[in-house]
């Protein structure tokens, strides 16, 4: 017995004798890789690669030894009788992707949620400037970005599966690094409906990947803010066990309009304004008679006055890396731009750090903070008389900008002389803006971890506006300050365990504290002694404008508990109940909840002889998420007084009537889908069909103008959208040398009013609806349903204008209110989509994003202005087709005679300015070179250089009555009055050329 | 050792949650009173009364589109701007979705929802329910309640009546037997059902003017400051009665103006924008009040003067004024400047502050009484208080013109069309005395004609089951 467990003990010395094994750890391609991981499984022991991918390790025969790489597969061997062992660790596939999602990550085979992902090798070759919105355009499934316009700092409208709501913001809520931060806008009305965008703050090149939520079962943990979907924007960290990587990136970009509404020249004006006034008196004048010099004595071209070639350079650089213990990123950029019109100028400083340090085996402590400076000169835009892009169009071109000597001429009447406008007014803006988080994890077991997160977004801002003598007599300057601070704290608990090899449980409990203030303090000023005097402080009259302060708090406590069986079988459910101090007491507390299934089909052991399919996983979640915004009102449910003076003497008036029963709104979402790999990998395609019911509507309710008040937040009705998502991307051909994959994403929507508000008027088929201007949102159809008098062109014999009356009859009289329909018509398209190419040759690649949008149509409100020989009382410049009025019996004319009794109401609001609003754009084509490994290997720091070129908005196929404007015009965030444009300043057409250096 | 980390952890955890819970209620409006304190305190009670006349400073009601709408559908102003909805109201084919009847509409409710707050909630409340800062008002409350709710009652029957000349045919097409204005006499507290009242015949609507200003005459006093006094309310009846043909009634509510120290006639035109005895009701409007509104100085004044000048004076005018040399309204109170589309024009100069918007309109002034009074007597073949013949001369001798030695209804009218010009008078003074608005006789501007009273707008058509639409709109 005694001699047996001797025996044993010998043998067992013998057997665990160790040895010395080498080798080298080498990618795919066989270039090593500097800081793998070489462990013997199930000891601590290991080591890492050095920088020419060796390794050495003292290990015995039969251990296994296991080795790995961030972003690639592991790898197991085991040691046998030889002393060298080389490994290639083969690209981890995307399915295997660790995909960020709300309060954590998981692993893309595993998850059950609908999450569109924008990872950092989709992102990796993109280049934007101003903002990064432009990089999730076309990308994703379901989410639709939509510039205002092409300005710099202007506002981009982002849905997550169409409008979900019908108060005033439909956008989705952006969480960066797990900060959700303010959208709010903070800069006075210019004419515009849409602020500054909340994304210009963002470093574009410190994006790692954006996760976009859409259904429930990823959105019910926003609870409260989730319900229009959230996006979240993840930036770059450090790798561990990875030497410093050095990234200078920098490049140039020129800016120009890509389309523009063409007035007449000043020749043409004259005719077209002595034509009118001949025929209509019968009489033979010259244009000189009516004051607008002689033929040929010239004139201006205000729209060429205003705008320019817009250059724009930029330059980032970052330090991304890792040891054992600590990664870090760290970045740095700065950023000059000009857009394409005259006084609209961006310049944005960031630096950003994010540090990641394990102290103590249990405890990591971390950061991400990025600070950035903007300094926008802004141009207003739209519906204000100083917007260069609505007054340039319209201004009389046989004036002139300055007179003989020079000097700026005062314009004689409202509309201001715009050329002097955009070059000597102020309107600046300077924000600085720091979104950051600092965190601690400890790991209390090693399945329990505790992390608490504590996470700021601060703002201030300040708008510095100065008008000069020449175009205010006088002289006007106003400074408006906005801090506007929040800070959040996250603490939670999250447990991860494995049972029996195939019982995994996921469990999160978290509570979260939110709170922000804003204060707004606001003078301005009239009478200024000189131009030279800057600041409103000098000003001879001075009032103060503002001086107020808001809040709000969002208190929740969450839960989420996923389980697996085996990797097949997939099951997660989530909760969350929130405090808002939006609604009184008693209506305070929002209940949340989702539950989700999976079903991973190719796991199970009859699917393996089903060669062709690489993966198939079906999938369900449903649940419900929550909006508690009114207009950014802070309490909507209370009756408040606002404060003034008459004569000096305090006043208190009604602002708001009250609702104390005021509510969440609630979004539920049903949302189906089958995610599948085909062909080794090489076709992917997941398909979703969703549907969300949002019901108890916040919605500021219009009232019967008899209570004197215009509107009552209520909780009103239900809403419905409906659809298809489909993404598909293939590689069509892989070889040595070339490479072509394509990526295409539909999405269908169809959006439904199921109720609304039992106050509602009625129309004359019974049916509930709200109006607003030139839509109708109805019960049993859409939101928007254009609502307009059918225009029906000019007669040829009479060249009078002819519209339809209600009943479908041809008049030349209607009446501009009673004679509306319903036309059909939506500003919400049937679908949208996107198509990503790319190209890789040798050591060029070329990528092309499209993005398209079919069945919506667009109201083109500035026509009302320049349409029509009296369009402004006749003082003003029309669009070139009011040439072609007619003149003779027979003529198809565009305008009617002037002589015409209809020449007056030719340009009222009719479908004569709704137009098709269908298109498909090329947003984005990028070609690179990157230079040979060869030339890298001669140099002896460069690792990688890459030249670049981009080209946004190069071609846009539209309707032809979209010639001059632009199919992407939003100028409102009202979901009520989607696809009205107003004089929408154009798009920006740009060609950047650029290089990044890794070292 | 895990178990007491554990607990650590936990406990911390917890400890910061619930700091934060107690901070929810921390979160109250700092810029805005709460209703519930509002009709708990003598001063915020004041400040909601005097709240009335803040919601009157907006020129959609008061001292802009009300009245310049009226004066360039008639005679007086061309109106030569770009706004297309006024366009529309220029061309008589306005339509019901135009959009500046229905913020006219909008405002006379909203300042009548303001007054009702007090009428309503005002009344049933003692003086135990309030706190008080000066002992004073404690003692004083019932007498001071009855001003307030009288102010109030002034201030709706004044709104009431702008919209009535605008949204109803004048007394004289059907004697009073038309449509009028809805009667509002609650305030919007949740329940909208108060809030879709039919429209009252005109006589009704005039009548419940009539009541409201009553109430006014016998609860305020002769003086109070820049608001509204029992001799406003009394001005103002001389002009309901007036468009009432009830003559008497209109000579004695002006002679009772007329005979109450410290309202006189100025003796020159400085008053505009200045205070003096001419002004009975006026609103002032202060740098530092934020411009709601189609204002008058906005539209008034000359882009050389910070303004549109979209409102030009007539033709028709000029050569009222320069009948006779010497008018120092058009003298003084004219000016030749350009027009939007660089033609030369003549523009008022009663509202010069293009850069501040605070010039006062004028809502009831001394003028304006005398001209009620000549009227009134010569229609009424009456010389109460005095001769139309002394009436008119006086406003003529301010004017600098010579005294006339006889008046006809004709003369009374010229002489009030050129006193009261750009105050809103002229459309309601030509349809009420059965003359077309244009001086070219078109049949659209017609007294009685159906575009020459606007459409009620679509927003209560659609909102207001109740609602009746003017004949043709």
């Amino acid at each position: 017995m005694i001699l047996t467990l001797f025996m044993a003990l010998i043998t067992q010395l013998t057997i665990a004798q160790q040895k010395t094994i080498s080798g080298t750890v080498s990618d795919g391609n066989g270039l090593p890789l500097a800081g793998a991981t070489v462990v013997i499984s199930e000891t601590t022991t290991g080591t890492t690669t050095d920088f020419d991918g060796k390794y050495l390790i003292q290990a015995s025969v039969g251990d296994l030894l296991n080795f790995s790489y961030t972003g690639y597969s592991e790898q197991t061997i085991t040691i046998g009788t030889a002393n060298t062992y080389n490994v290639r660790l083969q690209l981890n596939t995307d399915l295997e992707e660790v995909v960020v999602i709300a309060y954590g990550s998981q692993s893309k085979d595993k998850i059950i949620q609908n999450v569109s992902v924008i990872s950092e090798q989709a992102l990796e070759n993109l280049v934007t400037t101003s903002s990064p919105d432009q990089l999730i355009r076309g990308q994703a499934s379901g989410v639709q970005v939509v510039s205002t316009s092409g300005l710099l700092g202007s506002n981009v409208n982002i849905r997550v599966r169409g409008i979900n709501t019908i108060n005033s913001s439909s956008a989705p809520l952006f969480v960066v690094d797990g900060v959700v931060i303010t959208d709010n806008t903070n800069t006075s009305f210019d004419g515009g409906l849409t602020g500054q965008n909340p994304l210009t703050f963002i470093n574009s090149s410190d994006i790692e990947s954006f996760s976009i939520l859409k259904d429930a079962g990823a959105t019910a943990l926003y609870g409260a803010r989730g319900a229009n979907g959230v996006v979240l924007i993840t930036t770059k960290k450090g790798k561990r066990n990875k030497g410093a990587t050095v990234t200078l990136n920098q490049f140039v970009q020129t800016t120009t309009v890509v389309d523009l509404m063409e007035g007449l020249s000043p020749d043409e004006y004259r005719g077209f304004r002595t034509d009118i006034v001949n025929i209509l008196y019968g009489v033979d004048i010259p244009p000189e008679v009516l004051g607008l010099g002689t033929f040929g004595s010239g004139g201006s071209d205000f729209v060429d006055e205003i705008s320019r070639t817009g250059l724009t350079k930029h330059t980032d650089f970052s330090v991304r890396g890792g040891s054992e213990n600590t990664t870090y990123f760290m970045s740095a950029m700065h950023e000059d731009a000009e857009s394409f019109a005259i006084g609209n100028d961006l310049t944005r400083t960031a630096v950003r750090v994010n540090l990641d340090h394990k102290f103590k085996k249990w405890l990591s402590l971390g950061t991400n903070i990025g600070v950035t400076n903007t300094v926008l000169n802004a141009v207003e835009t739209e519906n204000s008389t100083a917007a260069p892009f609505t007054t340039a169009f319209f201004t009389n071109p046989t004036l002139r900008s300055r007179d003989e000597n020079g000097n700026y001429i005062r314009s004689s009447n409202f509309i201001p002389n715009i050329t002097a406008l955009v070059n000597l007014n102020t309107n600046k803006t300077d924000v600085t803006r720091t979104i950051g988080n600092a965190y601690a994890t400890i790991n209390i077991i090693p399945e329990l971890t505790f992390k608490t997160n504590f996470g700021v977004d601060r703002i201030i801002s300040e708008q510095n506006k100065r008008s000069v003598d020449v175009i205010s007599p006088g002289g006007t300057a106003s400074l408006s300050v906005v801090t506007d601070n929040l800070h959040r704290l996250t603490n939670s608990l999250s447990y991860s365990n494995t049972f029996n090899k195939s019982h995994t449980v996921n469990a999160l409990v978290l509570h979260e504290f939110e709170e922000r203030r804003r204060r707004v303090t606001g003078i301005s000023g009239t009478g200024f002694l000189s131009d030279d005097l800057l600041n409103v402080g000098s000003a001879t009259t001075r009032i103060v404008d503002g001086g107020a302060r808001s809040g709000s708090i969002i208190s929740g406590f969450l839960g989420r508990l996923s389980y697996n069986y085996d990797n097949k079988y997939f099951v997660e459910m989530t909760g969350r109940l929130d405090e808002s101090s939006k609604f009184s007491i008693t209506n305070r507390q929002g209940r949340f909840w989702s539950l989700g299934a999976g079903w991973t089909v190719s796991n199970e052991k009859f699917f393996e002889n089903i060669n062709f399919i690489n993966y198939l996983k079906l999938r369900a979640t449903i649940g419900t998420a929550g909006n508690d915004r009114v207009d950014d009102n802070d309490f909507p449910y209370s009756e408040l007084y606002g404060t003034g003076q008459f004569g000096g003497i305090p006043t208190a008036n009604v602002v708001q009537p009250a609702n104390p029963n005021l509510g969440w709104e609630e979004t539920k979402t049903l949302d189906i889908g089958i995610v599948s790999s085909f062909f080794e990998n090489r076709l992917n395609l997941t398909v979703t069909y969703f549907k969300k019911n949002t019901t108890d509507l916040l919605f500021q309710l219009p009232l019967p103008p008899q209570t004197g008040q215009l509107t009552l937040n209520k909780n009103v009705g239900e809403l419905e959208n409906k659809g298809w998502e489909f993404e598909l991307s293939s590689t069509n051909i892989k070889n040595d040398n070339f490479e072509w994959s394509t990526s295409l994403n539909i999405t269908t929507l169809k959006n439904t009013v199921i109720e609304l508000d039992q106050s509602a008027a009625v129309d004359e088929n019974g049916r509930r609806f709200i109006e607003t201007g030139s839509q109708r949102a109805v019960e049993g159809l859409s939101l928007s349903n254009f609502y307009l008098v059918r225009y029906a062109g000019v007669n040829p014999q009479t060249g009078d204008a002819e519209w339809l009356d209600v009943n479908g009859d041809i008049t030349t009289t209607p009446d501009f209110a009673s004679d509306r329909v319903l036309v059909d018509q939506s500003a919400l398209p049937d679908f949208t989509g996107g198509i990503t190419n790319t190209f890789k040759y040798k050591n060029f690649d070329l990528s092309t994003v499209f993005n398209f949008s079919v069945g919506n149509s667009i109201l083109a409100d500035g026509l009302l202005f320049v349409d029509g020989i009296d369009a402004i009382g006749g003082i003003i410049n029309v669009r070139r087709e009011n040439l072609d009025f007619w003149r003779n019996p027979g003529d198809n004319a565009f305008a009617p005679s002037p002589a015409s009794p209809t020449a007056l109401n030719f340009n009222e609001r009719s479908t004569a300015q709704l137009l098709k609003g269908d298109y498909l754009r090329l947003n984005n084509l990028t070609l690179g070179y990157t230079l040979p490994v060869s030339i890298m290997d001669k140099t002896s720091f460069l690792s990688n250089v890459r030249l670049y070129f981009t080209a946004t908005n190069l071609l846009t196929f539209k309707g032809k009555d979209l010639d001059g404007i632009d199919p992407e015009n939003n100028n409102s965030n009202n979901p009520l009055s989607q696809g009205v444009s107003f004089f929408t300043a154009p798009q920006a057409k740009t060609f950047l050329f650029g290089a990044m250096i890794k070292f | 050792m895990k178990k007491n980390k554990l607990i650590f952890y936990s406990l911390i955890m917890w400890s910061l949650i619930n700091c934060s819970e107690n901070k929810l209620e921390e979160i109250t409006p700092e810029d805005n009173i709460p209703a519930a304190l509002i009709f708990t305190n003598f001063s915020t009670i004041e400040a909601t009364t005097v709240g009335i006349y803040d919601g009157m400073q907006n020129g959609d009601i008061i001292g802009g589109q009300v009245e310049f709408i009226g004066d360039f559908l008639s005679d007086d102003v061309n109106f030569v701007g770009s706004y297309p909805s006024l366009q529309q109201l220029r061309n008589f084919y306005a339509a019901s979705t135009n959009r500046n009847v229905n913020d006219i509409w909008f405002n006379v409710f909203n300042v009548t929802r303001n007054a009702n707050n007090i009428i309503e909630n005002l009344a049933v409340l003692s003086s135990q329910d309030i706190t008080f800062s000066d002992p004073n008002d404690f003692e004083t409350f019932e007498t001071r309640k009855q001003e307030f709710i009288a102010e109030a009652r002034f201030c709706r029957a004044l709104v009431t009546f702008i919209g009535a000349n605008l949204f109803a045919h004048p007394y004289q097409v059907e004697n009073g037997e038309n449509l009028g204005m809805p009667i509002v006499t609650a305030f919007f507290a949740g329940d909208e059902g108060r809030f879709k009242e039919p429209r009252a015949t005109l006589n009704e609507t005039h009548t419940f003017i009539e009541n409201d200003l009553l109430f006014a005459v016998n609860n305020l006093s002769d003086f109070n400051g820049i608001r509204a006094s029992s001799t406003a309310a009394k001005a103002l009846l001389s002009r309901l009665y007036l468009y009432r043909e009830q003559w008497s009634e209109a000579a004695n509510m002006a002679n009772a103006v007329i005979n109450t120290s410290g309202f006189s006639l100025a003796p020159d035109y400085t008053f505009y924008n200045n205070p003096s005895s001419e002004h009975i009701f006026r609103i002032i409007n202060l740098p530092d009040d934020s411009a709601f509104g189609l204002n008058f100085d906005l539209f008034y004044n000359p882009a050389s003067a910070r303004g549109r000048g979209d409102l030009t004076i007539t033709q028709d005018l000029i050569t009222a004024f320069t009948a006779e040399i010497g008018d120092l309204r058009y003298t003084t109170l004219t000016t030749e400047d350009r027009d939007p589309s660089n033609n030369p024009a003549r523009f008022t100069l009663k509202y010069p502050n293009g850069q501040t918007n605070e010039s006062d309109p004028n809502v009831l002034r001394m003028g304006e009484i005398y001209l009620n009074r000549a009227e009134a007597n010569l229609r009424g073949n009456t010389t109460i208080g005095d001769t139309p013949l002394n009436d008119v001369n006086a406003i003529r001798a301010r004017a600098g013109l010579v005294a006339l030695t006889a008046v006809t209804l004709e003369d009374v009218l010229l002489e009030r069309r050129k006193e009261l010009a750009f105050e809103g008078h002229r459309r309601m003074d030509l349809l009420r005395n059965n003359k077309n608005l244009k001086p070219e006789n078109f049949p659209i501007s017609a007294p009685g004609g159906n575009k020459t009273i606007l459409p009620i707008p679509a927003n209560e058509i659609n909102m207001n089951p109740n609602a009746v639409q003017n004949t043709s709109y």
